[in-house]
C-alpha cells in the first residue's frame, strides 16, 4: 500500500509554513512541497509584516526570527514628477514588543518559518514543482509531480498569487488581468550607518514609506520603500491591465522611481542586491475564489488575499492568517474524519471571523477606487501645487489658503466635484 | 647547500616552462626524464643543469606506475621542491607524491613570488572569483604547474650536465593497461598564441566550428574554447579550454564568438591586450570586459568578418 | 559492492562576494554540495544500482556540514548512509588534512570494494584530495576516470586524458576520480527527499579520529583576494553585419592586432 499523509501542503511561502508549522506542531504527518531550493528562495515582497498573526501562533517570534527593523515610522509621499510631499508619522508605540510591523527579507524569513515548521515535524521536501493535484471521485486525494504523485486526506494550496493548483481544480477561474497587479521590486545595499543617519533612525527602528503619483507613470498602483538593516526595499506595485493597455514596463518605470528626486538621495551610493517582480492580487473580495473543496484548501495569495490601499501593500500577515486557519480547519476534521469541504468548513469560518477577512471586507472598495486616475496624476499635481504656493516665496504677498487650495484644484483640473465623490470614496473604502 | 629545483613534466613543451620557471626559484635546476638519450638532450637544451634519468618506459606501464620510484628519489634527494607539469596525469602523480612523503603540494600554481627565504604562490579559488596567496611549510614543496607561467627559454643543443640514473622502484599494486585509445593530437599551446578566436555555447552546431576556424586562419589565430565545448559536449580537445580549470592566455587579441562571460572563463583572458565580444545578447557579461563589442547573430557576423578580412588581403 | 563517495560541502561560488577593498566575504554565500561531486555520487548510486550493495557519503568540514538541510540533501541523491566528521578545525584546511582525515574515517567505516571522489572541488578545485587520500590509504589510484564498470572483484575503467583514452583494469578496493561528464546527475525525487530524512547519519569530531600526522597544516594560508580588474574600453559597434565587421577591422588595425 502507497504511504498516505495526513497533509500534503504545496508552497513554502508564509501561508505554506504557518500551516505546516500549526499542524505538525499536533502531530499530524506534514509533507510540505517547495518549488525553490529552500523556502523563500524566490518568494518577493516589499517586506512589511504586520506581525501580530505571527505572534499568536509564534509567541515573541522577533526574537528568534530574522526581522531586519521594527516600523516606527510610516510615511505616505504624494509625488509629482519634480516635487514631493511626505505625511510622517511616527509612534514610539510601534517600538514597544510586540511590534505593530518589522521589515523582512523572505530570502531568510521564509526559511526561517520552513525550518520551524520543520523542527516541528513537518517534511520538508523543497525543490520540488507540484505539477497538478490528484483527482479521484471530485475529490483532491493528492498531488502530481514529475513522474511521482503522493496522496494525503487533504492538500493545502498555498502556490502564491498564480496558484494554477487553485484554477485546475476549479476553486478560482483563471484570475482576470484586472484583478492582478505587478509588483517589482529592488533592494539596495547600504551600509548600517548610513541608512540610520539617512532616515533618522535609532538602533534596529525602521521607516516604511508608502508612495502615490508619479512613482507608476500614471499606471494606477504606488510604490513603497522600507528601510532593512542593511538595505533598502523599493518598488512598485502596478495593475496589470494598465501595464498591458499603456504598454509600461515595469522596468523602466522602476528606474524612474529610483532617480526621482524624493527616492535618488534615499538611495544614492548604494549597490542593487536584487531584483524581482511578482504578481500580486488585487482584486479584493471580487477575486477570491472558493476557499474549500472535497479533500482540498486555498490560501495566503493562491486564494487571493490581499489589501493594497495605495500606502501599504499587506498579503504576508493574510498569508499566515489563512494558513492557520486553514491547519485549524483540518484538524477539526480529523477529529471527525471527514475531509470532505463540508467536514473542512471551518476554515471559512475561521475566515470570517479573523481580521483577514475583516479587512478584506473594509478594503473591497479599494481596488476600484485606487483604479482612479486622478490619483495618480491630479492630487499629488494639487497636494504639490498647494505646497509650493505656501513655501515658495517669489516676494508676492501670501494669500490665505482657501484661495491657495483653489487655485491648486484649479490647476490640476479637478473639479469640485471629483473631489467631493473622492473624498467619500476614499473615506469608505481606505 | 645549492638549492635545487626539480622538474618533472610529461610533456615536452611544458617541461620547457617549467625549467625556465626552475631557474628563477632555485640555484639550479633539474629535470627527472623519462625517455631516451634524445630525451634527455632535450632537458639539458631546454636548461636543465641535471637530469634524473629514470631511462626509457616499457609499453606496459603507465607513468604513475613511477611514484614509488619519484617518491624515493626525492626522499633521497631532497630538492627544495619539483616542480610537476599540471596534466592530468600530473596532478594525479604530484597528489600520490604529497601524500607519500608527508609535504605540501601547491596546486595549479598562477605565480610564484620569493619573499625572502620562503617562496608563495597564488592560484585561483571559487572557480576565478578570487586569487589566495599561501605559502608551502614542509621542507620539500611539490607544485603542480600549466602551460603559460612562464616561457620557455630559447633552447640551447650546446648544453650539457650531470645525468643520475635512477633505478626503478616496483609498485605494490598495478593496474592493467587494456587498451590506449589515441584522442586527436592536438599541440596547441594557446598560452604562447599571439591570437586567440574563442568560440562558446553560442556556435549551434559542431559543424559551424568550420567557420571559427577559417576566421582563425585569416587572423592568424589560435582556436580556444570554452569549457562547454570541449566538455561534455566533446567538440574540441580539451587543451583548448580556457578559464580557471583550462589554459591562461595573453595573447595579443582574444576573440569571443558566442561567449557569455563567466568569471571562470574571463579569469583566463584577463592579461589579453584587446578583448573583442560578439555575442546577440548585449547584456552579455563579457562586453563589460571587452574592449570592442558587436552585439548581433555569430552566424552573421563571422561570415561577414570572413569577407571583409579575405577582401582586405 | 559497497562504495564511499566522498564530496564536500563549499560556499556557492556564485554568493561570493568580492568587497571594494578587494577582500572577499562568504558571509552571505548558501553552503551546497561542490558541483562535481553530484557526478560521483550518481556514479556511486548507478554502480550500486546495477551490482547491489550500499553507497556509504562521506564529508568532512566545518560546522555547516551538519547543518540539516545539507544532510537532507546528499542523502536524497541516493547514498545509503551518510558520515560526517564535523570540527571547525576543518574550516580552512588544507588537502593534505583533509586527506589525512578523510583517511582515518574511511579507517572506522568497514570492508569496502570502491572510494569515489569528485573531479575537484568547486570552491578550491585542486583535483589533490582523491589523489592523496588513495596513496595514504595505500590503493590503486587514479584520476580521470570517465567510465567505471564493476566485474568479478575487478574494476574496468576508462581514463580520459589529455591525447588519449586508457582503457584500465584496476584491482579492488581502489580510490577514483571521476570527470564532470561521466553522467548527468539525476534530481532528487519527492520520495527520494522524504527517504533521506530517516537514513541514518554518523557524525564524528575530529576528536573521534586517529589522523596521520595530527592536526598540522602544511600550508599557510596568506590571503584570498579578488583577482585585478582591468577596464577595458567598452566601445560598441552597431550596424549592419558587413557595416560592423569593418568597423572592428578599423578598430583592430589601429590597435596594430591584425
Ligand atoms: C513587490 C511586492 C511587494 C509586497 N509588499 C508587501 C508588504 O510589504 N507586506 C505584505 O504583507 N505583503 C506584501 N506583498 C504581498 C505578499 O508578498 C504576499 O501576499 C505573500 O507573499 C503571500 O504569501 P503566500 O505564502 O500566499 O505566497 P508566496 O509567498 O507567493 O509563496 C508561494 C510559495 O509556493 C511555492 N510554489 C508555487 N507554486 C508551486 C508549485 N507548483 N509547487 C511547489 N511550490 C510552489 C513558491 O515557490 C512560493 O514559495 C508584496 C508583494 C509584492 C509582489
Ligand atoms: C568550478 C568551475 C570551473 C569552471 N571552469 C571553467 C573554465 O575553466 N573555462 C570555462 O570556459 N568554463 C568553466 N566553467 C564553466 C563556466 O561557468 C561557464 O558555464 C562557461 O564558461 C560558459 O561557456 P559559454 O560562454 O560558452 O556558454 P554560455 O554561458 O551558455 O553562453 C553562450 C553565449 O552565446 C550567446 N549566443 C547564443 N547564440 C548566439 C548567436 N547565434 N550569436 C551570438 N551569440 C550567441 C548567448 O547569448 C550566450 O551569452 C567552470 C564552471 C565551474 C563551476
Ligand atoms: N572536505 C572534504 N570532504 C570529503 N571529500 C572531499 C573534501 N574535500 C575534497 N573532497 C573530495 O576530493 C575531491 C577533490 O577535491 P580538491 O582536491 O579540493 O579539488 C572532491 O571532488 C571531493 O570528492
Amino acid at each position: 500500500m502507497e504511504e498516505k499523509f495526513d497533509v500534503i501542503i504545496v508552497g513554502a511561502g508564509l501561508a505554506g509554513s504557518a500551516a505546516a508549522y500549526r499542524l505538525a506542531q499536533e502531530g499530524l504527518e506534514v509533507v510540505l512541497i517547495e518549488r525553490g531550493p529552500y523556502p523563500g528562495a524566490k518568494n518577493l515582497s516589499g517586506g512589511v509584516l504586520y506581525g501580530r498573526v505571527l505572534n499568536d501562533l509564534i509567541p515573541e517570534y522577533w526574537k528568534d526570527a530574522p526581522i531586519e527593523r521594527y516600523i516606527t515610522n510610516q510615511r505616505v509621499a504624494f509625488i509629482t514628477e519634480q516635487a514631493f510631499f511626505n505625511i510622517d508619522f511616527k509612534n514610539q508605540v510601534f517600538s514597544q514588543t510586540p511590534y505593530n510591523a518589522v521589515s523582512v527579507l523572505r530570502g531568510k524569513f521564509d526559511r526561517w518559518l520552513g525550518e520551524k515548521a520543520e523542527e516541528a515535524g513537518a517534511m520538508l521536501v523543497p525543490g520540488i514543482r507540484v505539477d497538478k493535484v490528484l483527482i479521484e471521485d471530485r475529490r483532491a486525494v493528492g498531488v502530481v509531480a514529475g513522474d511521482e504523485d503522493m496522496r494525503a486526506d487533504v492538500i493545502i494550496a498555498a502556490d502564491g498569487a498564480n496558484s494554477f493548483l487553485a484554477q485546475q481544480v476549479g476553486l478560482r477561474g483563471r484570475f482576470e488581468t484586472g484583478h492582478l497587479a505587478v509588483g517589482v521590486k529592488e533592494l539596495i545595499g547600504l551600509p548600517r550607518e548610513t541608512i540610520e543617519e539617512r532616515f533618522n533612525l535609532t538602533g534596529d527602528e525602521g521607516v516604511a514609506y508608502g508612495v502615490v503619483g508619479f512613482a507608476t507613470r500614471g499606471v494606477a498602483g504606488g510604490g513603497f520603500l522600507y528601510t532593512n538593516k542593511e538595505s533598502i526595499s523599493v518598488g512598485l506595485v502596478m495593475h496589470l491591465d494598465e501595464l498591458i493597455e499603456t504598454g509600461v514596463k515595469p522596468a523602466e518605470v522602476i528606474e524612474d522611481f529610483l532617480a526621482h528626486p524624493m527616492v535618488a538621495p534615499l538611495i544614492r551610493g548604494g549597490k542593487l542586491l536584487e531584483y524581482g517582480a511578482h504578481l500580486v492580487p488585487e482584486g479584493g473580495l471580487a477575486m477570491m475564489p472558493r476557499l474549500a473543496m472535497d479533500g482540498m484548501l486555498v490560501t495566503g495569495d493562491a486564494a487571493g488575499l490581499s489589501v493594497n490601499n495605495g500606502f501599504v501593500v499587506r498579503g504576508m500577515d493574510l498569508a499566515i492568517a489563512s494558513g492557520v486557519a486553514a491547519a485549524e480547519a483540518v484538524l477539526e476534521a480529523k477529529k471527525k474524519n471527514d475531509f470532505s469541504a463540508q467536514g473542512l468548513s471551518a476554515y471559512q469560518r475561521l475566515m470570517d471571523e479573523s481580521f483577514a477577512m475583516k479587512d478584506m471586507r473594509t478594503y473591497a472598495g479599494a481596488p476600484a477606487f485606487m483604479k482612479n486616475d486622478r490619483l495618480y496624476e491630479a492630487y499629488p499635481e494639487m497636494l504639490v501645487s498647494l505646497m509650493t504656493q505656501i513655501y515658495h516665496h517669489d516676494g508676492a504677498p501670501k494669500q490665505h489658503l482657501v484661495p491657495m487650495v483653489m487655485k491648486s484644484i484649479k490647476e490640476s483640473k479637478l473639479s469640485l466635484f471629483d473631489l467631493a465623490v473622492d473624498g467619500l470614496k476614499g473615506a469608505r473604502s481606505l | 647547500m645549492a638549492k635545487e629545483m626539480w622538474v618533472f613534466a610529461e610533456k615536452p613543451a611544458l617541461q620547457a616552462e617549467l625549467l625556465a620557471c626552475a631557474k628563477t626559484l632555485g640555484d639550479a635546476a633539474a629535470a627527472v626524464v623519462l625517455g631516451n638519450q634524445a630525451a634527455v638532450d632535450q632537458a639539458f637544451a631546454q636548461g636543465a643543469d641535471k637530469v634524473f634519468w629514470l631511462g626509457e618506459k616499457p609499453d606496459h606501464l603507465l607513468l604513475d606506475d613511477y611514484v614509488p620510484t619519484l617518491a624515493a628519489l626525492l626522499k633521497e634527494q631532497k630538492p627544495a621542491g619539483m616542480l610537476v607539469g599540471a596534466t592530468r596525469r600530473g596532478k594525479a602523480i604530484a597528489g600520490r607524491l604529497g601524500a607519500a612523503l608527508g609535504v605540501t603540494v601547491l596546486a595549479d600554481v598562477k605565480k610564484f613570488i620569493a619573499e625572502g627565504d620562503s617562496l608563495q604562490v597564488s592560484h585561483m579559488v571559487f572557480g576565478g572569483a578570487a586569487v589566495r596567496l599561501e605559502k608551502a611549510v614542509t621542507d620539500i614543496m611539490l607544485a603542480t604547474v600549466s602551460f603559460g607561467i612562464v616561457e620557455a627559454l630559447p633552447p640551447d643543443p650546446s648544453r650539457k650536465g650531470e645525468v643520475v640514473k635512477v633505478a626503478f622502484v616496483e609498485p605494490k599494486w598495478k593496474a592493467v593497461l587494456r587498451e590506449r585509445k589515441p584522442r586527436p593530437p592536438s599541440s596547441v599551446n594557446l598560452a604562447a598564441a599571439k591570437k586567440v578566436v574563442c568560440p562558446g555555447r553560442g556556435i549551434a552546431k559542431k559543424e559551424d566550428l568550420e567557420m571559427i576556424f577559417e576566421l582563425a586562419r585569416l587572423l592568424e589565430a589560435e582556436v580556444g574554447a570554452t569549457r562547454p565545448l570541449t566538455e561534455g559536449l566533446d567538440w574540441l580537445p580539451r587543451e583548448r579550454y580556457i578559464g580557471v580549470s583550462g589554459a591562461f592566455v595573453k595573447p595579443d587579441l582574444y576573440l569571443g564568438v558566442g561567449v557569455s562571460g563567466q568569471a571562470q572563463h574571463t579569469v583566463g583572458i584577463t592579461e589579453s591586450r584587446v578583448i573583442v565580444a560578439i555575442n546577440k545578447d548585449g547584456e552579455a557579461p563579457l562586453f563589460s570586459q571587452s574592449d570592442y563589442g558587436i552585439v548581433g547573430d555569430l552566424y552573421q557576423i563571422v561570415p561577414a568578418l570572413i569577407n571583409a578580412l579575405k577582401a582586405r588581403k | 559492492m559497497n562504495i564511499i563517495v566522498c564530496y564536500k560541502l563549499v560556499p556557492d561560488p556564485e554568493d561570493v562576494v568580492a568587497k571594494p577593498d578587494g577582500s572577499i566575504s562568504l558571509d552571505q554565500a548558501e553552503w551546497i554540495i561542490s558541483d562535481y561531486d553530484l557526478m560521483a555520487i550518481e556514479a556511486a548510486v548507478q554502480l550500486v544500482e546495477a551490482n547491489g550493495g550500499k553507497v556509504m557519503a562521506l564529508s568532512v568540514g566545518p560546522s555547516q556540514l551538519a547543518n540539516s538541510k545539507a544532510k537532507k540533501d546528499v542523502l536524497s541523491r541516493g547514498p545509503d548512509e551518510l558520515y560526517l566528521v564535523v570540527d571547525d578545525g576543518l574550516r580552512d584546511a588544507d588537502t593534505s588534512l583533509t586527506a589525512r582525515t578523510l583517511a582515518a574515517a574511511v579507517a572506522k567505516l568497514g570492508e569496502f570494494d570502491l572510494i569515489l571522489t569528485g573531479e575537484g572541488s568547486a570552491d578550491l578545485y585542486f583535483q589533490q584530495v582523491g589523489m592523496q587520500l588513495g596513496e595514504l590509504l595505500g590503493l590503486p589510484t587514479f584520476n580521470a576516470i570517465s567510465k567505471v564498470e564493476w566485474s568479478g572483484g575487478k574494476l574496468a575503467v576508462e581514463r580520459s586524458l589529455e591525447d588519449e583514452v586508457e582503457a584500465l583494469e584496476v584491482p579492488a578496493p581502489a580510490v577514483l576520480a571521476v570527470t564532470t561528464d561521466i553522467n548527468q546527475p539525476r534530481l532528487p525525487s519527492m520520495k527520494e527527499i522524504l527517504k533521506a530524512g530517516k537514513k541514518p547519519v554518523v557524525e564524528w569530531t575530529l576528536g573521534d579520529l586517529a589522523v596521520q600526522d595530527g592536526l598540522a597544516q602544511r600550508v599557510e594560508v596568506l590571503s584570498v583576494r579578488s583577482p585585478k580588474q582591468v577596464n577595458r574600453k567598452q566601445i560598441r559597434i552597431e550596424g549592419k553585419p558587413e557595416e560592423a565587421a569593418q568597423a572592428l577591422i578599423g578598430h583592430l588595425s589601429k590597435e596594430g592586432v591584425l
